[in-house]
């Protein structure tokens, strides 16, 4: 009898669990239709753009999460209902900006006028000047530089004919989601033959509240132009949500010269699967800055199509994995054309259990004689605790090439601590310059205010880790 | 070799996977090849002692080495891979060094229509040592898939891979070599260098030479080149005489040397040498 009874109770259990659990994950989570068309509405998005929207959605729900890189566990993708929708806190306050962001502020001497819009909870005070006097001079050359969503309001025959035809919603889960609900970003287009002087950076620019995390950025440079445009900068970004899938596409046309800069440097608990694209029309130049300090994962590759005649690519990039961090970072080119070259050359540095991946892809297609490629990627590893892994690819067709590829991964080696010790400097300052030594090829790159915030922001992150 | 095609089944993999799309994931082989892989040959060698082996493939069925290195052990290790055009194999050696230990590998792939093949050396013992030398020339519609992994585990264990390889007519080559330190590996050293000539302009040519590290106190190093061969150096051999082909020869057989030097048996060296000249004429 009663063993009976036990095993009554324990089907009643079972099935039970089976009535309760499942209606409640149906209903609730996920992304959905509904949510998407909302997005849409709230947005004023002409029609072709919510199909759009619903058709990424789609694609999406179709594609499984990468099988390769880094661990995203932690990311609860049937929790993006919370990701997508506006955060009340997202409009926030600064007291709610954890202290340690805040100090880095001081730290790197940010004024204080821009510390709240740089930390993504306030408006832009004295940038907004800035601005506005940048926007009358580019109007005069005919740039037009704005954000996405008036982009898609007043020149909405030019969004149509490029948003999202260079990274198709199908290339991986986190772009469809970004088709289905991207919101606000940067709309960059220079006209032929106009060469904008001064770099255009893009915190200097209203963006919509709360759109931080699923931005959209196409840039066009017509022939002969030429543009340098700076995403981001070297302060933290705060945000409450924990996930950033922006998408980047820039056209460089015949003849025309793109430099895009970064320095990432997204707080701690950011997972930030970022996806960034170049087309580059015959003899034109993409020239990528790529820094990657902050996030707690990282997944970026930007990718170069050097699709004619004579393109080039140049891309240099700094990725700083500390504890906690898994910055999955490198480059991708693609030779399709003819007498096509390219520069990959990047340095990632870990300490304190970080981990640091260079991972890349060069692909010389079929017919692309003549194509040049040099990549160099050197690795230091502060400690034994951390992980530095590269992970480069190499796809040839055809003989016409020249194709180097070189890497290193070592630490600080003790003769130069040594060597500056015995010039008076003190252990922590030496190791401290050898690192800048190291990075130096990407601060070379960067506008003088940024170069110095970088060093400022790798002076921070080494403190307290040597010894 | 690219990814599973209907009845082929997954020979090998990277120890670190990337973009799917690249196609270098994975190795894969047809499922009968893989059931029909002859008993494993184990090769021993006890503390302090050293052998030398040398195995020319031919018809004989797929190669499944293991080698177990002790202490202070030397094992000279050649295998050349001379099968029939129509032949697809599946090779793998897998060598275990204890302290001390040298593995000396030399592979020359040379035969077979398709051939997977994978290396697994593991450095276990401190101050173990693994010295590994490639050589390959694909032609025709060859396809030639090596994966190579070189595990650091012990303290101050030292490892070379060498790849030089040539690639003609519609032959396609994936080489995949893995150096990773493990934690705890302090004073270790890497190298890998390969470089790959390549002949025709329909060949297709895969190289991921990735590089794993968990230890801080590591020098890791490895190098890629792919492309035509030198032109300076076929300028001056023309300049001293020499037709076209005859320079090409030399450049090949140059490049070709050091690994062949590493084989003893000269019979079997003489007839790679009549091989890839044959395949130059």
């Amino acid at each position: 009898m009663k063993n009976k009874t036990v095993i009554a109770d324990i089907e009643r259990t079972l099935y039970d669990i089976k009535n309760e659990d499942h209606p409640v994950y149906r209903t609730e989570k996920g992304l959905t239709p509904e949510i998407v068309r909302e997005i849409s509405k709230k947005k004023n998005d002409p029609e072709w753009m919510t199909e759009f929207r619903l058709h990424s959605l789609d694609v999406y729900n179709s594609l499984s999460l990468p099988t390769w890189g880094p661990d995203l566990s932690e990311l609860h993708m049937d929790d993006i209902t919370t990701y997508v929708k506006p955060d009340a806190r997202m409009a926030g306050r600064w007291e709610d900006v954890p202290t340690d962001i805040k100090d880095t502020f001081d730290r790197l001497g940010i004024p204080e006028a821009e510390k709240t819009s740089l930390a993504g909870v306030g408006a832009q005070y004295d940038s907004e000047v800035v601005y506005h006097s940048v926007q009358s001079a580019l109007t005069k050359q005919g740039v037009i530089y704005t954000d996405m969503e008036t982009a898609l309001r007043e020149h909405e025959d030019i969004v149509r004919e490029y948003f999202m035809k260079l990274v198709p919603p199908k290339d991986h889960k986190f772009v469809a989601l970004h088709g289905a609900v991207w919101s606000g970003g940067s709309f960059v287009y220079v006209p032929e033959g106009v060469h904008v002087n001064i770099p255009l950076q893009s915190y200097f620019r209203l963006n919509a509240p709360g759109a931080g995390q699923f931005e959209h950025t196409l840039i066009i440079v017509e022939p002969h132009a030429s543009l340098h445009f700076i995403e981001g900068c070297s302060a933290p970004k705060y945000n409450v949500t924990n996930l950033h899938a922006g998408c980047v596409e820039l056209y460089v046309k015949e003849g025309a010269r793109l430099r895009y800069s970064t320095i990432e440097n997204w707080s701690r608990n950011m997972m930030n699967l970022n996806t960034k694209r170049a087309y580059v029309e015959k003899d034109g130049i993409i020239e990528w800055v790529s820094g990657s300090f902050g996030s707690h994962v990282s997944m970026l590759y930007p990718a170069s199509i050097l699709a004619g005649e004579g393109a080039r690519c140049e891309f240099t990039g700094v990725t700083f994995a500390g504890h906690g961090q898994h910055l999955d970072t490198g480059a991708t080119v693609v030779h399709a054309a003819p007498h096509t070259a390219a520069t990959i050359n990047t340095r990632t540095i870990s300490k304190d259990g970080g981990e640091a991946i260079y991972r890349s892809a060069v692909k010389v297609a079929e017919g692309a004689d003549h194509a040049k490629c040099s990549v160099n990627c050197e690795s230091l590893m502060l400690d034994s605790e951390s992980r530095s892994d590269t992970i480069p690819t190499m796809d040839i067709q055809g003989d016409e090439v020249d194709i180097g590829h070189e890497a290193k991964i070592g630490r600080i080696s003790d003769e130069a601590i040594f060597y500056l010790m015995t010039r008076g400097i003190s252990e922590d300052e030496a190791r401290a310059m050898i690192v800048r030594g190291f990075v130096e090829p990407v601060a070379k790159a960067l506008p003088l205010e940024y170069a110095v915030e970088m060093n400022n922001l790798i002076n921070i992150e080494l403190e307290g880790a040597m010894g | 070799m690219t990814e599973a095609k209907g009845k082929e089944a997954i020979y090998s993999e990277i120890p670190e996977r990337t973009w799917n799309w690249l196609g270098v994931n994975t190795a894969t082989v047809p499922e009968e090849i893989l059931s029909s892989i002859a008993p494993e040959k184990i090769i021993t060698v006890p503390d302090g002692e050293s052998a030398a082996m040398t195995i020319v493939y031919r018809d004989e069925p797929n190669a499944k080495i293991r080698a177990e290195l002790g202490e202070g052990a030397t094992l000279d290790l050649v295998k050349v891979q001379l099968a029939g055009d129509d032949v697809t194999r599946a090779d793998r050696v897998a060598v275990n060094c204890a302290k001390d230990a040298t593995i000396r590998y030399t592979a020359v792939e040379l035969g077979a229509k398709k051939t997977a093949t994978k290396l697994n050396i593991e450095l276990i013992g401190d101050k173990s040592k693994a010295d590994v030398a490639a050589l390959f020339f694909g032609t025709k519609d060859q396809v030639i898939d090596m994966n190579y992994v070189i595990r650091h585990r012990g303290k101050n264990t030292d490892a070379t891979m060498m790849v030089d390889g040539t690639l003609d007519d519609h032959a396609e080559k994936i080489f995949r070599g893995t150096l990773d330190f493990v934690r705890g590996t302090e004073g270790s050293v890497g190298r890998e260098k390969e470089q790959v000539i390549l002949l025709s302009h329909d060949v297709r040519n895969r190289s991921v030479p990735l590089m794993l590290s968990g230890e801080a106190d590591v020098d890791g190093h490895h190098a890629v080149s792919i492309g035509k061969m030198d032109e300076s150096k076929l300028f001056y051999l023309m300049s001293r005489g020499l037709d076209e082909a005859e320079a090409k020869k030399l450049v090949t057989m140059a490049a070709a040397a050091p690994v062949l030097a590493r084989i003893k048996n000269e019979k079997v060296t003489e007839e790679i040498e009549n091989i890839i000249e044959g395949r130059l004429s």
